[in-house]
C-alpha cells in the first residue's frame, strides 16, 4: 500500500466512520421527532419535510455537535425549522387569502386534542419538552431560540390552557 | 386531572402521531462534509470537477488540496453495485470479494464506542477481522479496494442492514 493510498483509505475511512457515527446517534431520535412535529405543527406532511430537512442539516453539521444531548440538538434545529416554515406559511396564506390545511388529529382523546390545538406551536412544543421530555426552562429557551422569561410565560399559559379545557389539578 | 395524568395522555397521544417514516439518505461518505474546502483560484477548474464527480457518487478524498471523487464500490455502476457487503460478516465479504476477483483489498477496523467522539482507534490489515458491521468501501485511484469494518460499542450497521445484530 502506497503513502499516498494510504492517506486516501483513512481519509475514507475516516469520513464513513463518522458517517455511520452519526446514523447510529441519530437515526433512532428521527421517528419521535417526526412524531413530536406533527403534535407542534399539527400537519403530518410539513412535519414530514421538516424532520428531513432537519436530519441533513444535522448531519451537515456533526462534527460540530458537542457531543451532549444529541435529542435536543436534533429538535433544536428540527423546532426552529419549523417555526420558520409556519411562520412563512402564514405570511403566504395570508397573502393569497387561504386557509390552514387541514391538521393532523387524535380521535383517542378528543378533548386533549382540542386543547392543545388552542395553544400556539411554540406553547405546544414549550410544554411537551417540557412535561415528556423533563427539560427545564433554561434547556427549553435554548432550544427554541426564546428568553426563558419568554418559556415560563408559554408554559403557564399553556397549563392555564389546559386546566380550562381538561380540569384542575395540572 | 393530575401531572401524572397529563404527562401520560400526552405521551399516548404523541405515540398515536404518524412517525413511522425512515429519514432521508444521508449525502455519500464524506461528501457533505467537504463545503469549506479551501483552494487557490488556479485550482478552481479541478475542484469543479471533483465536486461535480463527488456529487454523482461517493467520498471525497482530500490529497494535499485536490479534491478527488471516490465512487463508493456499491454504487450504482460501480463493480459492486448490489452485493450488499453490509449484510454480510466479515469473513463472508472476504469471500464474496476473493469469489468476484477483488485480491487487493484492505480491511480498516474502527473500534471504540459509537457516539463517543475522540475514542475510536482504526487500524489497517490485509486480513478481515473475524466480526463487526461491514461498512462498503471504496475502490482507490490503484484499484485497491479499502472496506471498513465496524467493531464500535453501540454500532448499529448502515445501508440494507441497519439495526440488525453485530455480525
Amino acid at each position: 500500500m502506497t503513502a499516498r493510498s494510504e492517506t486516501k483509505a483513512a481519509s475514507f475511512a475516516e469520513a464513513a466512520a463518522r458517517d455511520v457515527d452519526f446514523e447510529a446517534a441519530v437515526r433512532p431520535h428521527y421517528a419521535p421527532l417526526v412524531r413530536r412535529l406533527v403534535v407542534v405543527m399539527g400537519n403530518e406532511h410539513d412535519a414530514q419535510d421538516v424532520a428531513q430537512d432537519a436530519y441533513l442539516r444535522a448531519f451537515r453539521s456533526w462534527d460540530r455537535f458537542d457531543g451532549r444531548d444529541v435529542r435536543a440538538w436534533l429538535y433544536t434545529i428540527a423546532l426552529r425549522l419549523a417555526f420558520n416554515q409556519l411562520r412563512r406559511r402564514r405570511r403566504w396564506l395570508g397573502f393569497i387569502s387561504r386557509a390552514e390545511p387541514a391538521p393532523w388529529s387524535d380521535r383517542s382523546d378528543p378533548d386533549l386534542w382540542i386543547a392543545l390545538q388552542r395553544l400556539d406551536p411554540r406553547s405546544r412544543a414549550a410544554l411537551l419538552a417540557n412535561v415528556l421530555d423533563g427539560y427545564t426552562q433554561r434547556e427549553i429557551a435554548t432550544m427554541l431560540g426564546v428568553p426563558e422569561g419568554t418559556v415560563s410565560s408559554l408554559l403557564s399559559r399553556a397549563r392555564a390552557t389546559l386546566r380550562i379545557e381538561l380540569g384542575e389539578g395540572l | 386531572m393530575t401531572p401524572t395524568d397529563l404527562e401520560a395522555r400526552l405521551a399516548a397521544l404523541e405515540a398515536r402521531a404518524p412517525g413511522g417514516a425512515q429519514p432521508p439518505a444521508l449525502p455519500t461518505t464524506g461528501s457533505g462534509r467537504r463545503s469549506r474546502l479551501f483552494a487557490p483560484i488556479a485550482m478552481a477548474p479541478v475542484l469543479v470537477l471533483a465536486v461535480a464527480a463527488t456529487a454523482v457518487a461517493g467520498g471525497a478524498v482530500v490529497g494535499g488540496i485536490v479534491a478527488q471523487g471516490l465512487p463508493g464500490a456499491q454504487n450504482p455502476g460501480q463493480p459492486l453495485e448490489g452485493a450488499n457487503l453490509e449484510c454480510m460478516n466479515p469473513p463472508q465479504a472476504a469471500a464474496y470479494l476473493t469469489d468476484h476477483g477483488f485480491t487487493n483489498v484492505v480491511w480498516q477496523v474502527e473500534t471504540g464506542i459509537a457516539g463517543d467522539k475522540g475514542s475510536g482507534s482504526s487500524t489497517q490489515r490485509a486480513t478481515p477481522p473475524d466480526h463487526g458491521y461491514v461498512v462498503p468501501g471504496a475502490f482507490l485511484g490503484d484499484g485497491q479496494l479499502i472496506m471498513i469494518v465496524d467493531q464500535r460499542d453501540g454500532a448499529t450497521g448502515t445501508g440494507a442492514c441497519y439495526g440488525d445484530p453485530m455480525p
